[in-house]
């Protein structure tokens, strides 16, 4: 238990990432096996964590020996956890994929692995800590290592992707900054908990906008609608593992902070009914740009914004369906969008233009990966037996729940315009000609190593959703109930 | 004069922000554009100290010369805010200036609009 603390999550990653060079000069191959090593400790001690967490007990870690309201705490609950755990999965995933990745030289992949190790570091930051400015400068940390890695190659339209990516990043934190500046004005305090008691007194015109204030930063990490032009630009500028790990985890560190704030900290009238609302226009938007995409990977992108959007709808409900069913999609969109940018890697790896009209018959040609792109697209759309059937499900149970029934019919007018993109692959994977001859890359054995986990969770879950249910009820009941949060936190306050 | 002084820096905030905003959305040279984001987080910076300012207090810190006695200190937490809000800013900044760079290299050009191989 000694070993087991949730400060490692932090201080490794951050610590090693900049450590990094200096063991590149000592053996050049450390570069590639160092972050692996981290990855796979964090990775298990979060599931050793997570697994034998108590109920109604989250650990509560108070950083350099201030206890809270003074100190920056660290809480992991059952939410944060979960959310832990699926981000440091999946960094080691991605490691597992990028080992040896074909186009980064070791100059590069130093670069590559620090910029990498920083992001996993920023994002489970933003999921763990307990004090709302320690959030934004994770957020922040989080931010600047993405801009980092989507301009990584240096022969695409990177840096302008990344430049774009910047401009609204840095608009958005200026966002934050002024909320979280709005709130201590009016609470004095920034340790979320104590916040939560607080923020009961202050005028709901002055909590109205905090939370908007809120909701435009965060929502442009969680790919909300206005501000999510940077989203296809930088998945599809960025390497394959990267958009995998931006999908993994940037999206998801920006909806745990978002869904945070908005459950936990700030209670707000009304804030759930714009969430609701943007979430639908974030749908909207996305599946019908997506079903316009030629190419390959800003589909994808697009699609990933609908998946977002879906996620946020679910949270918006603000009841315990609802959150099931969000935390479930959460899960699915981790896992699913990973192995379909992954796979999408491989794919696109040898035609120029990155199109889609590029991949006829590569069914034949590279039978694995394009297994695996088609598992993910069956399984993104919602088709039995695969894990994002069950999130579907769930997420139409808790509509229909919350009696909203147009939004019934937009989940599935929706499932079958993703029917429809996703299809028109896969039907030129399988069953059109090859028209010219291209240069196959078949994949690295690491690669279909990653590549297998994700299906194999893909599929367990799909066929065994008892495999996860179980933990998504604790987090649900852990992000409903408010008060033993800070309770938790902070023992001598309570909610009255 | 305090209350001149105090909707003088409250104004210089704001128009600070303003003058950031503006250069960051409608300049149409990039390094304009890193500009008008550095002078954005200048003018929410002064906006966090003079939100910690409490009139007539002096620096807080605990030294000889004001423990026991009654004296009123500024709020501290703004300003350490500050502190880090502004090393996040420079590092921005820095990433910001790299990219311009290799755009400028790339397309020999800082204006945003001959810049348009991605949709903007």
């Amino acid at each position: 238990m000694v070993i087991s603390d949730p400060v490692y999550f932090i201080a490794l990653p951050l610590l090693t990432a900049f450590l990094l060079p200096l063991f590149g000069k000592i053996y050049k191959p450390l570069i590639g096996i160092i972050p692996g090593l981290v990855f796979a400790f964090i990775a298990y001690i979060s599931f050793d964590l997570y697994l034998n967490l108590v109920p109604g007990k989250p650990i509560v870690i108070q950083l350099a020996g201030w206890a809270p309201p003074w100190g920056i705490n660290l809480v992991f609950s059952e939410f944060s956890g979960f959310v832990v755990t699926l981000i440091t999965f999946l960094a080691f995933l991605v490691w597992v994929y990028s080992y040896n990745f074909k186009k980064v030289g070791f100059d590069n992949s130093k670069k590559y692995f620090t910029l990498l190790m920083l992001l996993v570091a920023g994002s489970i930051g933003v999921v763990l800590t307990g004090d709302i400015f320690n959030m934004f400068v994770f957020l922040e940390i989080t931010a600047i290592s993405s801009y980092g890695l989507t301009a990584f190659y240096k022969g695409r339209d990177s840096a302008e992707a990344a430049f774009k990516f910047l401009l609204i990043g840095s608009l958005s934190s200026t966002f934050i900054l002024l909320a979280i500046l709005l709130l201590y004005k009016q609470v004095g305090t920034l340790n979320m908990a104590e916040i939560a008691v607080k923020a009961q007194s202050i005028d709901p015109k002055m909590k109205s906008i905090i939370a908007i204030l809120f909701m435009i930063g965060l929502g442009i990490e969680a790919e909300m609608f206005p501000m999510n032009g940077w989203v296809p630009d930088a998945y599809s500028q960025a390497p394959g593992p990267v958009a995998a790990s931006f999908a993994g985890m940037l999206a998801k560190s920006g909806i745990y902070a978002l869904v945070r704030v908005f459950y936990t900290v700030l209670e707000v009238d009304g804030i759930f009914d714009l969430l609701l609302i943007m979430g639908i226009l974030t749908i909207i938007f996305a599946e019908f740009s997506a079903m316009r995409q030629t190419r390959l990977r800003r589909m994808l992108a697009y699609s990933s914004i609908g998946q977002m959007g879906l996620i946020m709808v679910a949270f918006s409900f603000n009841t315990k369906a609802g959150i099931f069913a969000g935390l479930f999609l959460m899960f699915n969109h981790a896992i699913i969008k990973s192995l379909l940018f992954l796979a999408s890697g491989f794919l696109t790896y040898s035609t120029k233009q990155k199109k889609i009209r590029d991949l006829d018959g590569f069914g034949k040609i590279m039978p694995f990966t394009s297994l695996m792109f088609g598992l993910g697209a069956f399984a993104i759309v919602g088709l039995p037996p695969f894990s994002g059937f069950w999130g579907k499900l769930n997420m139409l149970v808790a509509t229909a729940d919350s009696n909203l029934y147009f939004v019934i019919a937009l989940i599935l007018l929706v499932a079958v315009v993703e029917v429809v993109y996703y299809f028109k692959v896969i039907g030129r994977l399988y069953f059109r000609q090859q028209h010219k001859e291209v240069e196959v890359h078949k994949p690295t054995w690491n690669a279909i190593a990653a590549m297998s986990v994700l299906a194999i969770v893909i599929i367990g879950v799909g066929i065994y959703p008892d495999l996860i249910t179980d933990y998504l009820t604790k987090a649900t009941n852990e992000l409903f109930d408010k008060a033993s949060y800070i309770h938790n936190v902070l023992p001598n306050l309570s909610l009255n | 004069m305090q209350e001149f002084l105090t909707y003088g820096i409250y104004g210089t905030a704001f128009f600070l922000m303003l003058l950031g905003l503006y250069a960051a959305l409608v300049k149409k040279n990039l390094v304009k554009i890193v500009i008008g984001l550095s002078v954005l987080d200048s003018g929410l910076h002064l906006l966090f100290v003079a939100v910690g300012y409490i009139s007539n207090g002096t620096a807080p810190i605990f030294s000889p010369a004001v423990v026991g006695k009654n004296v009123v200190m500024v709020d501290p937490v703004p300003q350490a805010l500050v502190l880090t809000a502004i090393v996040i800013g420079f590092g921005v900044t820095a990433v910001a200036l790299a990219l311009v760079v290799r755009l400028y290299r790339k397309h020999n050009t800082t204006n945003i609009d001959e810049i348009k191989n991605l949709k903007w």
